[in-house]
C-alpha cells in the first residue's frame, strides 16, 4: 500500500497543466508555446499513469495509453518544429504575434 | 512520514519548480532546460508509479529527443532568442485569473477523488505487461500509430525541406 | 382488371408527361398519340364499368400519412356514381382529343394544348375515384390547375390571360370554403373517408349546426366550380381557351364536378334542411338568372356558357329538392348535348372565324352536319319530346313538384321555357336567315371533328331512355344501389307535368322561330319597350362591374395601403435593424486579430466560467 495517495498525483498534474496553459496562451516565443505544450501533455501522461496505479480498474492499461501519448506528443514536435522553420524562413521571425493570417 | 511521501515532495517540488523556472526565465535555452528538469522529475514520479517501462521512454523521448529537437529549432532561428515582454498585459491577467478559477475548480473535483484500489502487480515485469498488453490487445492503434509517426516524418520533411528555388 | 383501377387516371397522365416532354419533337404527331391514350382510358374504363355492373362497389386503399392516431390513406373507391362519372369523363374526353386533331390543326402550340388535355383528363378520373376527402381535394384543385392552363392557353390574348387569372382566383373563393369545411369535418368526425363521415352523419353524432355550417361551406365549394351564382362570373369569362376545352371542362366536366360534390357529400345535405334549402334557391335561382343573360348576349360561346350555368343551376336545384338520381341523370345527360353545343359551335367558329352570331346566318346549307346536329343538342337541351334533356328535365321538375316547392317549381319551368328561347334565338341566328356579306369563305369541317358531333349526337337522343318512367329506371336504380343512405322513394310523375315540359319547349322553340326565324315580331320593339331590361340583361346584371367596384377596388385600397405600411414603417424597421446588425458586425471584425493566443484565451474562459458555473450549481 502507498502511502502517497492519489490527488497528490492529480495536483501535481494540475499544477504542470495550469503552468503549461498559462505559458501556452501568454508567451510570445512559439518555440516556448510548443514546450509549453509539451508540459500540458506531460500533465496529462502523469494522469494516466497516476489512475494506471490507483484507478477505478487500475491496470497496465493507463501505461500503454501513456506511451500511446508520448509518441503522437514526439510526432507534433516534429510537425510543429517543421511548420515553425518554414515560418521562420518565410517572415524571419519566431514571434507568435506575427502569426496573424487567420484573420484573413 | 515515510520515505516515499519524502520522495515524492522531492520530485514534485522540483518538477513545479521547473515548470515556474520555465514561466520566468529570460532566454529561450534556459527556458528550455527548465523544462527538462521538469520532464525528469516527472520520469521519477512514473517510476514511484511503478511504470518503469513509461519512466524510461519519458527520459528518452522528451529528456532526449524532444529537447534536441527544441535545441535544433532555437538554433536554426534565433540563437540569442529572448522572450520579449509581454505586449497584452490585459489578456494575461484575464488568462491567470481564469487559470485560478481552473485550478480551484479542477481542485474541488479532485479534492475528494478516492477509489478504493490499487494495482499492486504493476512493478513485476513491468515491461513485460505492456508489451503483452499491446501486441495482443492494442495492435491496431499500435499499427496506426506507426503510421502517424511516419506521415508526421515525411510531412516534417517536407515543411522543413523549404519550397523549390528557395535561397537555401 | 378492376383491381388495377388506379392505372385509369396514369394512362392520360402518361400521355401529359411524353407529350410535355417531347413536346417540340412531336408537333405533328401529338393529336394522335394523345388521342390514342385518351382511347386506351376509355377502353379501360369501360371494361372497369362492366365489371363494376356486376359487384357494385370496389374499394382500394393504401396508407399514405399516419398523424397521431389518424391514417390518412389514398386509394381507388368505385360505386354507381363513380363508375358512372368515370365513363363519362373517359367518353367525353376521348371524343374531345379526337374532336381537337382537327380543331387544333395549324396551331404551333398543339403538343402543349394535347399535354394540358391529358392532364386535366387524369386529375378528373382521379377526383371522381376519390374515396376520401383529402384526395379528392388534391385533384380538385388539379383540375383547377388544368382549367386554368387551358383557359389561358393563347397567353398572348389579353383576355385569355386575364380570363384565365379570373378562373383561378374566383374558384378559388369556392375552394377556401371547401377546405375549411373540410377541416371542420376532419375535426368533427376524425376522418377524411367518404364512408367514415356519412356514417358518423348517419348515426346521429354531429350537431345539427355544424352540419349545416359544413354542408355550406362544401356548397360554397361547389358553386365555385359549378359557375353558380354569385361566383359564376368566371365560367363566361372561361370561354377565351380554345372551343374543345369549353367543351370538356366548362360543359361536360370539371363544372359537373360541383354537382359531384353535393352529390358524394349527399349524406351531409340529407341531415341538413336548411342547407338543402339553401342548395336549392341557389340552383333555382342560378337556372333563371343564367337563362335570362343567355337570351340577350351576341357571342355564341357565351350563349352556351350561360346556358350551362343555368344547366348545372337546375342539376343544383334537383339536389336541393332531394332528386339526388334525377340531378345525377341531368348532370349525365347534359354532358352529352352540352359538349355537342360546344362542338357543333367550335365547328361554326371554325369555319367562320368569329363568334358573334350577327354576322352569321344561313349556315345551314352550308354546314349540313354541323346544323343538324346542333338542331339535336339544341332540342335536347330544350326539353323536346323524346330526346334525353326531355326525360332528365321532366324528372328534376318531378323532384320539385314531388318536394312540394311550388315557388322554385314556377321558376324552374320559366327557366326551361327561357332555355328552349334562347337556344333557338342561337339556331335560327346562326343557322338560318340569310347568309351575311361578311362571311364569304368557309372553311370545311374535317372528318375528326364530325365523329365526334355525330357520336355525341346519337348520345344526346338516346342516353334519356336509359331512365324513363315509360321503361325502366335503370340509371336510378342503379345509382340508388350505391347510394344506401337514400331513402327510396320513387314519385311517379303527374301526367300533367309531361304536357308542361312538352308546352314549355315547343313554346319557346315557337315564338324563338317567330322573333329570330320569320322576324313576324320585330325585336328592336321589345327592347325599345324595356330599354332598361335589355341593357340591364346585355350587361350580365352588373355582376362583374359590381364586383370590380367593390371586391377588387376594395383589394387594390387594402394593397395601396400596405405598400405604404411597407414603405414607412417596415423598411424603416428593417434599415433601423440592418444598421444595428452592421455596426454590430463592424465591431465584431475588430475583435478577429487572427492572433492564435486570443482566440485560445477566449475559448479557455468560456471553458472556465462554463466550470465554475457548474460548480457553484454544486453539479459534479
Amino acid at each position: 500500500m502507498s502511502s502517497v495517495p492519489l490527488q497528490a498525483y492529480l495536483i501535481v498534474a494540475l499544477i504542470l497543466f495550469c503552468i503549461g496553459l498559462f505559458g501556452a496562451l501568454t508567451k510570445r516565443n512559439t518555440i516556448i508555446v510548443l514546450i509549453c505544450i509539451e508540459l500540458m501533455l506531460n500533465a496529462v501522461n502523469l494522469n494516466l499513469v497516476a489512475f494506471s496505479k490507483f484507478g477505478a480498474s487500475a491496470n497496465i492499461t493507463g501505461q500503454v495509453f501513456s506511451l500511446f501519448t508520448i509518441t503522437i506528443a514526439a510526432a507534433e514536435v516534429a510537425v510543429g518544429m517543421a511548420i515553425l522553420i518554414a515560418f521562420y524562413r518565410n517572415k524571419r521571425t519566431v514571434n507568435i504575434d506575427e502569426m496573424n493570417t487567420l484573420k484573413e | 512520514m515515510s520515505g516515499e511521501v519524502i520522495v515524492f515532495l522531492l520530485l514534485s517540488s522540483t518538477a513545479i519548480l521547473g515548470g515556474i523556472l520555465m514561466l520566468n526565465l529570460k532566454k529561450v535555452i534556459h527556458m528550455l532546460l527548465a523544462v527538462v528538469l521538469t520532464f525528469l522529475s516527472l520520469a521519477g514520479l512514473y517510476v514511484m508509479l511503478s511504470a518503469e517501462f513509461v519512466a524510461a521512454v519519458q527520459i528518452l523521448i522528451y529528456s532526449g529527443a524532444v529537447t534536441i529537437v527544441m535545441i535544433f529549432g532555437i538554433m536554426l532561428t534565433k540563437h540569442q532568442a529572448k522572450e520579449e515582454k509581454n505586449k497584452n498585459p490585459l489578456r494575461t491577467t484575464l488568462v491567470g485569473l481564469g487559470i485560478v478559477v481552473f485550478f480551484v475548480t479542477i481542485y474541488l473535483a479532485i479534492r475528494n477523488l478516492y477509489f478504493g484500489q490499487e494495482a499492486t502487480a504493476l512493478h513485476v515485469n513491468n515491461t513485460e505487461q505492456i508489451g503483452i498488453k499491446i501486441f495482443s490487445y492494442y495492435v491496431i492503434p499500435f499499427e496506426l500509430v506507426s503510421i502517424v509517426l511516419l506521415v508526421a516524418l515525411m510531412g516534417a520533411v517536407v515543411l522543413a525541406k523549404g519550397e523549390e528555388g528557395d535561397e537555401k | 382488371m378492376i383491381d388495377y383501377a388506379w392505372l385509369v387516371p396514369v394512362i392520360p397522365f402518361l400521355s401529359f408527361f411524353i407529350l410535355i416532354l417531347f413536346r417540340t419533337k412531336m408537333q405533328k404527331t401529338s393529336g394522335l398519340v394523345a388521342t390514342i391514350f385518351s382511347g386506351l382510358t376509355l377502353i379501360y374504363a369501360i371494361v372497369i364499368f362492366g365489371q363494376l355492373i356486376k359487384r357494385q362497389t370496389y374499394l382500394a386503399e393504401w396508407q399514405w400519412l399516419t398523424i397521431g392516431t389518424v391514417d390518412i390513406s389514398f386509394g381507388v373507391l368505385l360505386n354507381p356514381l363513380n363508375g358512372l362519372m368515370l365513363l363519362l369523363v373517359a367518353f367525353v374526353s376521348f371524343l374531345i382529343h379526337l374532336y381537337s386533331i382537327g380543331y387544333m390543326d395549324g396551331d404551333k402550340r398543339t403538343s402543349v394544348f394535347f399535354a394540358y388535355l391529358g392532364l386535366f383528363t387524369a386529375a378528373m378520373l382521379g377526383l371522381v375515384m376519390s374515396p376520401n376527402l383529402l384526395q379528392f381535394y388534391m385533384f380538385w384543385e388539379l383540375v383547377g390547375l388544368g382549367s386554368f392552363l387551358l383557359i389561358g392557353f393563347y397567353f398572348y390574348k389579353n383576355s385569355a390571360k386575364k380570363a384565365a387569372k379570373k378562373a383561378f382566383i374566383m374558384t378559388r373563393i369556392g375552394d377556401m370554403g371547401l377546405l375549411i369545411g373540410l377541416i371542420l369535418l376532419f375535426w368533427q368526425t376524425n376522418s377524411f373517408r367518404f364512408a367514415d363521415i356519412s356514417e358518423v352523419i348517419l348515426a346521429g353524432q354531429m350537431e345539427s349546426g355544424m352540419i349545416t355550417l359544413i354542408a355550406i361551406l362544401i356548397l360554397i365549394g361547389a358553386i365555385g366550380k359549378s359557375g353558380q351564382f354569385p361566383l359564376h362570373t368566371w365560367l363566361p369569362d372561361a370561354m377565351e381557351g380554345p372551343t374543345p376545352v369549353s367543351a370538356l371542362i366548362h360543359a361536360a366536366t370539371m363544372v359537373a364536378a360541383g354537382i359531384y360534390l353535393i352529390a358524394v357529400m349527399y349524406p351531409l345535405y340529407m341531415a341538413s334542411n336548411v342547407a338543402l334549402a339553401i342548395v336549392a334557391s341557389v340552383g333555382a335561382f342560378t337556372a333563371l338568372y343564367a337563362a335570362t343573360i343567355g337570351l340577350v348576349q351576341d357571342d355564341i360561346k357565351q350563349v352556351l356558357a350561360y346556358s350551362t350555368i343555368s344547366q348545372l343551376g337546375y342539376m343544383l336545384l334537383a339536389m336541393g329538392v332531394l332528386g339526388y338520381t334525377a340531378g345525377i341523370f341531368h348532370l349525365f345527360t347534359h354532358a352529352f348535348f352540352k359538349a355537342l353545343l360546344f362542338l357543333a359551335a367550335g365547328a361554326v367558329i371554325h369555319a367562320v372565324h368569329t363568334q358573334n352570331i350577327k354576322q352569321m346566318g344561313g349556315l345551314s346549307k352550308k354546314m349540313k352536319v354541323t346544323s343538324v346536329t346542333f338542331l339535336i343538342g339544341a332540342l335536347a337541351i330544350s326539353g323536346f319530346p323524346l330526346l334525353s334533356g326531355f326525360f332528365s328535365k321532366e324528372e328534376i321538375l318531378a323532384a320539385v313538384w314531388a318536394n312540394g316547392q311550388y315557388g322554385l317549381f314556377v321558376i324552374a319551368i320559366l327557366a326551361a321555357f327561357l332555355t328552349s328561347l334562347y337556344m333557338f334565338r342561337l339556331f335560327f341566328l346562326v343557322f338560318e336567315g340569310e347568309s351575311k356579306k361578311t362571311i364569304d369563305k368557309i372553311q370545311p369541317t374535317p372528318i375528326t371533328m364530325k365523329i365526334p358531333m355525330i357520336v355525341l349526337a346519337f348520345f344526346a337522343i338516346f342516353s334519356g331512355y336509359l331512365n324513363t318512367s315509360w321503361f325502366e329506371t335503370y340509371l336510378a336504380d342503379w345509382l340508388a344501389s350505391g347510394a344506401t343512405f337514400l331513402s327510396t322513394h320513387h314519385h311517379e310523375t303527374p301526367l300533367w307535368l309531361f304536357f308542361v315540359t312538352i308546352l314549355l319547349s315547343v313554346g319557346g322553340i315557337v315564338l324563338a322561330y317567330f322573333i329570330y326565324g320569320k322576324k313576324r315580331i320585330n325585336q328592336e320593339d321589345w327592347k325599345s319597350s324595356f330599354p332598361g331590361v335589355h341593357t340591364l340583361l346585355k350587361n350580365k346584371y352588373y355582376i362583374d362591374e359590381f364586383y370590380q367596384l367593390t371586391f377588387v377596388k376594395a383589394t387594390n385600397a387594402i394593397g395601396t395601403f400596405f405598400t405604404y405600411v411597407e414603405k414607412y414603417i417596415i423598411q424603416l424597421c428593417m434599415t433601423f435593424v440592418k444598421d444595428v446588425v452592421q455596426s454590430l458586425s463592424k465591431t465584431g471584425t475588430k475583435t478577429q486579430t487572427g492572433q492564435t493566443q486570443t482566440y485560445g484565451a477566449v475559448a479557455f474562459l468560456g471553458l472556465v466560467l462554463i466550470v465554475a458555473f457548474y460548480v457553484l450549481k454544486g453539479g459534479y
